[in-house]
């Protein structure tokens, strides 16, 4: 039922993904306001997966990496359809879709063969540092697309190539927004994350830091992102600089967490 | 009855001699037009591109003259056209499904001259609307117009025709658009004090922009223009403060050399922490440097930028038109099928006076053969009303729908054979010859106008 669910969420998470990219090539700016309900519906189906693992008896562990791609998908989509209210971004909700899809599909691919875990060891540090590291990740991630989507306006506009006023585009300015807003919430949410990484850590090895690639490439993703953070802050950064920063810093975090692991 | 459309457009007069012809007030035109016997209604479109005069008539020749006249003698007060003009070379004449096809066209602005301008429909209406005030319009062109508004509808809402933006002025809002999410908080600097600057200002004030600051080297017009818009003046020394506030600059100043440079936007990037501005320069020579567009944060269109986005954005209406025109075309045969119905009308009353005469012969004679008293006399009278009834009902009805299709005037013509109507000799030939002569509906009959016009019939119907 659980893995039917994250199937269902995840075909509407395509749904929308096309609608989407249609709405932008035809353009249509209906089937861009489609795509986002189907995205709502996506997210309504995808909590009920969510909540339908804590029915499972026991439930798997948020630690398991299913669970947790799973939970960074629904935060990220969740964040997008909140930002709506802040401007004309279906398009930016639109395009967190695709990420979303390949989350629940993965999620849906491997939850069934993630071992049940009966008492995790390190207390609430494990969840907590799942949770907060995924609400910081989908934030960042979040940025990451709306800097991808600003530097291809700005390449459209620079280079005397303006997009059709009917295509549903966000403006440079919501875009421009959206990146302080996800830096703002979502660097001081991955570093809790980090901490409780740290203090999870520490309970099981008695050290703060255990030298594994994971933490290393975290470590050095999260140096990068404090370093944007404060370019951005406290030396005004905007702009081209701060979306390209957004979008590369979002790729080596998504490499340091999810992929390092199994790359190196 | 015929329709017919005259008048004269950008193609084919200049526009000395389109002002020559703008009526401002139609009423009184229009009076004078359905006056006369040779037509029935009448509607005057004129706009700074277009004059022209649709009218149905059932004298399609004498009313091609009476227009003619109507233009020259007129509306053109009898003077002389330019030397290389000449009447036939200005006016130009459609007749029924080409007179409809143009004026639908022209509501759909496909025969605009910035194809896609939504200006033109509301013109058509109030050109209609004017009509239908003063009575000149009918129950033909009602739906004439109808059928043209629907076209129009269609057209704007089932092609891109009038997406992207073909003026200038329009062009920059949308630009300005994509840079910022909304104008209504933003500072706008205007560097000069012409024409352009000002219709450039309107289509930006028209896009919620509030705050606008007007620099000119004559402080004088700056003022002029800033007290229109209700703006500030400064004079030009005062640019680099202006700069680093403004988050749209539009600037046509005459300038040997750019008044507005990349050291001047550097600075005013420094002073707003680097918000976007977005510069629009139609300015001949240019007043911005276009090294300016090479910094991060500047948009700069200059006046070809932006020429080009809108002759690009014309290329595409263009293309659209192959759309629109297949929306027309449809509209066209629906009215047209509308009008063949309308004639039937004449040949279906035919029908039914020719069965209704023969019915009244048959009983006359037969009350003279028995000398029925009148209980009598009535029964039969019900009894060969019924059966002549229901005997015309199928044929009548099949006329009726067959008539709106597109060959529907082959089945008209098949009823008047097979009843004879154009058969003196034929039994109740005479009802037509009593005065009952079919007739189409005249101006106000639809519309249950109670004081129609009525005109006696000295031609057969010309059927459309």
């Amino acid at each position: 039922m659980v893995i039917s669910l994250h199937q269902l969420a995840a075909a509407c998470y395509l749904l929308a993904t096309l609608g989407t990219t249609l709405g932008l090539a035809l353009p249509s700016a209906r089937l861009a306001r489609l795509a986002v309900w189907t995205l709502v519906a996506a997210a309504l189906l995808h909590a009920a997966a969510f909540a339908g693992l804590h029915t499972l008896d026991p439930p798997p562990p948020l630690t398991a990496r299913p669970a947790a791609v799973s939970l960074m998908a629904w935060l990220a989509v969740a964040f997008a359809l909140v930002l709506l209210r802040r401007g004309r971004l279906e398009s930016l909700a639109g395009l967190v879709a695709p990420f979303a899809f390949a989350g629940t599909l993965y999620a849906s691919a491997t939850l069934g063969g993630v071992e049940p875990v009966v008492a995790e060891v390190g207390g609430r540090w494990p969840h907590l540092h799942v949770i907060l590291a995924s609400a910081g990740l989908s934030l960042l991630g979040v940025a990451g697309v709306a800097g991808l989507l600003f530097l291809a306006e700005v390449r459209q506009l620079k280079a005397k190539r303006p997009v059709a006023p009917r295509r549903p585009l966000p403006s440079l300015e919501a875009l421009d927004r959206v990146n302080v807003i996800a830096l703002a919430l979502g660097f001081p949410l991955l570093t809790l994350g980090v901490v409780a990484g740290m203090i999870w850590t520490h309970g099981l090895t008695g050290r703060v830091w255990d030298g594994g690639a994971h933490a290393t490439w975290t470590g050095i993703a999260w140096a990068i992102y404090g370093a944007l953070v404060v370019a951005r802050f406290s030396f005004g950064w905007r702009g081209r600089e701060a979306a390209a920063c957004a979008a590369a810093g979002f790729a080596f975090l998504c490499f340091a967490v999810l992929g390092v692991e199994a790359l190196l | 009855m015929k329709i017919l459309l005259a008048g004269m457009n950008h193609r084919t007069a200049p526009i000395e001699v389109r002002e020559r012809f703008a009526v401002d007030e139609p009423g009184p035109w229009l009076a004078k037009l359905v006056a006369s016997d040779e037509i029935d209604e009448a509607v005057l479109l004129s706009t700074c591109n277009r004059v022209e005069v649709v009218v149905t008539t059932r004298q399609l020749d004498a009313a091609r003259h009476r227009l003619r006249s109507f233009f020259l003698r007129e509306l053109g007060r009898g003077e002389a056209l330019p030397e290389a003009l000449s009447p036939h070379g200005i006016l130009y004449e459609h007749v029924d499904s080409d007179a409809v096809r143009h004026l639908l066209r022209v509501s759909s602005s496909i025969d605009s001259l910035v194809i896609g301008e939504p200006q033109i429909l509301g013109q058509v209406k109030d050109a209609y609307r004017s009509a239908a005030e003063s009575g000149a319009s009918g129950p033909v062109l009602s739906r004439l117009f109808a059928a043209a508004f629907a076209a129009a509808k269609r057209v704007r809402h089932e092609t891109r025709i009038a997406e992207r933006p073909v003026s200038v002025a329009r062009v920059a809002v949308d630009l300005a658009r994509q840079i910022f999410e909304t104008l209504e908080d933003k500072h706008a600097l205007l560097v000069g004090a012409g024409e352009m600057i000002e219709m450039a200002l309107a289509a930006l004030r028209g896009a919620g922009l509030a705050d606008v600051s007007v620099a000119n080297r004559t402080p004088s017009h700056a003022a002029a223009l800033a007290q229109r818009f209700g703006a500030s003046a400064h004079g030009l020394d005062e640019l680099p403060a202006l700069t680093a506030r403004a988050d749209v600059i539009l600037s046509c100043i005459a300038a040997e050399r750019p008044l507005l440079d990349v050291p001047l936007f550097e600075e005013a990037l420094r002073a707003r922490r680097r918000q976007p501005i977005f510069v629009i320069d139609i300015g001949v020579p240019r007043n911005v440097d276009p090294d300016v567009n090479r910094l991060d944060d500047v948009y700069l269109y200059d006046l070809d930028d932006l020429g080009g986005v809108a002759e690009a954005n014309a290329e595409e209406r263009r293309r659209e038109t192959i759309r629109a025109e297949g929306i027309v075309q449809e509209e066209v045969e629906r009215f047209g099928g509308w009008l063949t119905a309308l004639a039937a009308v004449p040949t279906i009353r035919r029908v039914r006076d020719r069965a209704e005469a023969v019915r009244q012969a048959e009983l006359a004679k037969w009350l003279a053969r028995t000398g029925a008293d009148e209980d009598g006399r009535r029964a039969v009278e019900a009894l060969t009303r019924s059966i002549v009834n229901k005997i015309l009902h199928a044929p009548v009805s099949r006329l009726r729908e067959q008539a709106e299709r597109e060959d529907g005037l082959a089945y008209l013509e098949a009823a008047r054979v097979l009843f004879a109507l154009d058969d003196p000799a034929a039994p109740g030939a005479d009802a037509d010859a009593a005065g009952d002569t079919p007739r189409e509906p005249e101006r106000g009959e639809e519309a249950g106008d109670p004081e129609r016009k009525r005109r006696p019939r000295d031609e057969t119907p010309e059927r459309a």
